[in-house]
């Protein structure tokens, strides 16, 4: 549940990190929620490519030109389509800025950030989706969130055609692109928030959830059992610092349940590993728009 | 599938091209021109100083075919397609998906630059974009205008991140939108092989605009000279629908008129 959403702020750099890389580069993400690090991340999706295919990183470096030129492709798609509805869920919808986002976010910054910090959040993630995307014919705000659904689940429907039944985009090894839409998908996909209608067209999206989980199995576990398909040849070192964070995780998370344990709208959850819980069936998803 | 019969004044407005217009719109003008050229349907070229005013969308430029309006290349693809019309019926899902995601590419850093060039470059501003965009109107309305626009374009590079960029940081982000252009389109003709499609209208719209418009420095074009392929591309495209039409070329007016003009 909200755990999640934690974990995978913090990994949605990983990806690159675990698979590809022979020297432990960490890929920007810092301690900072999702979507702060993926605007910084997102801005800049060519300086970050740039940089990798530079560095000969394992990932891109299997790529033609034209797969190189697709992931950039992609992820203006993912940055014009999905981004503001994406913000919208976390930031804007007021049950969710209010339950879960908002207490999540202030537990994990020191007082009195915590006061201020979040609602302007809040605010420039409202001023960003109405300035990219309001303004005529649409009028009201509600008819802009009507769009900017409409063009998200057009953006999840596209990745699913792209993705069709491979397991990852380019072929059998995770790239850069991969990690883009996992850092993107992974929180719509597993934050049970009350109001939920990008998460069930997702869910109606069999490929692409499978997609996230076949990432959370292979690059999230605690326990390194297995290993991922082409985690082979990293070193060590990257797994156990991926498992010290994961434990520094553990502790903020034990932290956050506490808090959340407090509020009223939500049952209190038993602390789980990363495992992939199912949906929350608890909450009322009210369906704005039927998919 | 019965086409509905397109009608003979279909009209397409923009702004002034000698005085006025400005690159990005420049841009998008051309982009819709060069698609409604690749599906046959004619369509003449309108020019008023408040086209921007009657736009539904306050976006152009806007077509008025019939008696609907429809502004934007996007919309005006869909509008097209109802029509019976379209250049991406051929495309296979996944092709769609990659051709969507191009245009968005070509949205997202090419057309985000040629605004910020236009209206966060404060010599651009000063010689070329204050006195072009109010030019039709007296002062002190023009200058009115020009900030109003201004301020209205610089709030949204500041929401969406652009505010803080160099000019060199967003030249440098339309050579890898350039890069990327070039290595997808490769050896072939068009961007999806042999048949044109709505990606290929867009790139052509602002790559063509982009070379042949004289700004206060070549840096930009230059960007887009780098790739040989892309420009061979502009030229073909120009060559098959714009010339030798009964509109002269208007690519090339529409174009290079906004080079001729020197501020006053």
């Amino acid at each position: 549940p909200q755990s999640l959403l934690q974990a995978y702020a913090k990994f949605s750099g990983a990806p690159l990190t675990v698979n590809t890389i022979n020297n432990p580069w960490r890929a920007p993400k810092g301690d900072i929620p999702v979507l702060i690090s993926e605007d910084i991340v997102i801005s800049q999706p060519a300086k970050i490519l740039n940089f990798l295919r530079k560095q000969k990183y394992n990932a891109d470096y299997e790529l033609s030109a034209k797969q190189g030129a697709d992931t950039l492709a992609y992820i203006a798609l993912l940055e014009e389509k999905l981004l503001p509805a994406l913000l919208h869920t976390f930031w804007v919808e007021a049950e969710n800025y209010c339950n879960i986002t908002k207490p999540w976010f202030a537990s994990r910054i020191p007082f009195p950030l915590s006061l201020y910090l979040p609602g302007k959040m809040s605010r420039e993630a409202l001023n960003r989706i109405l300035l990219t995307r309001g303004g005529p014919p649409l009028y009201s705000l509600t008819e802009v969130e009507a769009q900017i659904y409409r063009d998200a689940k057009e953006c999840l429907n596209l990745l699913s055609k792209r993705l069709g039944t491979s397991q990852f985009f380019f072929g059998d090894t995770p790239t850069t692109l991969d990690a883009f839409v996992f850092g993107f998908l992974a929180p719509i996909y597993k934050v049970c928030f009350p109001r939920v209608q990008l998460q069930e067209h997702l869910k109606q999206l069999s490929n692409l959830c499978r997609f996230c989980d076949g990432i959370l199995t292979c690059y999230f576990r605690l326990t390194v059992s297995g290993h991922s398909p082409a985690g082979q040849n990293t070193a060590d070192a990257n797994l156990q610092k991926l498992t010290q964070l994961v434990n520094k995780e553990s502790n903020l998370i034990e932290k956050m349940d506490d808090n959340l344990r407090k509020s009223p709208q939500h049952p209190p959850r038993k602390l789980t590993t990363l495992k992939l819980a199912a949906g929350g069936e608890d909450s009322s998803s009210l369906n704005r728009l039927s998919p | 599938t019965a086409a509905e019969p397109w009608p003979e004044n279909a009209a397409l407005y923009q702004q002034l091209k000698e005085e006025q217009i400005l690159l990005s719109d420049n841009a998008s003008s051309l982009a819709v021109q060069a698609f409604l050229q690749m599906c046959n349907l004619p369509i003449r070229v309108v020019c008023r100083a408040n086209a921007e005013y009657m736009s539904p969308s306050g976006k152009l430029p806007f077509i008025h075919v019939g008696n609907q309006v429809v502004s934007e290349l996007g919309p005006i693809v869909q509008f097209v397609k109802a029509k019976g019309h379209s250049l991406s019926d051929g495309l296979d899902e996944v092709q769609k998906a990659e051709m969507k995601a191009y245009m968005e590419l070509v949205n997202n850093m090419l057309l985000t630059a040629e605004l910020y060039l236009q209206w966060c470059d404060d010599v651009t501003i000063e010689e070329i974009t204050r006195p072009r965009y109010g030019s039709p109107y007296p002062w002190p309305l023009n200058r009115i205008l020009s900030y109003q626009k201004q301020w209205e374009v610089r709030r949204k590079m500041k929401a969406i991140g652009w505010a803080g960029k160099t000019l060199e940081q967003v030249l440098e982000d339309v050579d890898q939108c350039c890069q990327a252009l070039s290595q997808r389109l490769g050896t072939q003709p068009y961007f999806f092989n042999k048949q044109p499609t709505e990606l290929d209208a867009l790139v052509f719209g602002h790559l063509f605009t982009i070379l042949t418009t004289q700004l206060t420095t070549d840096e930009l074009s230059e960007k887009v000279k780098n790739y040989s392929n892309l420009t061979a591309f502009c030229r073909r495209i120009e060559q098959q629908y714009f010339e030798g039409h009964d509109r002269d070329g208007s690519a090339m007016v529409a174009a290079r008129s906004a080079k001729r003009s020197v501020p006053r």
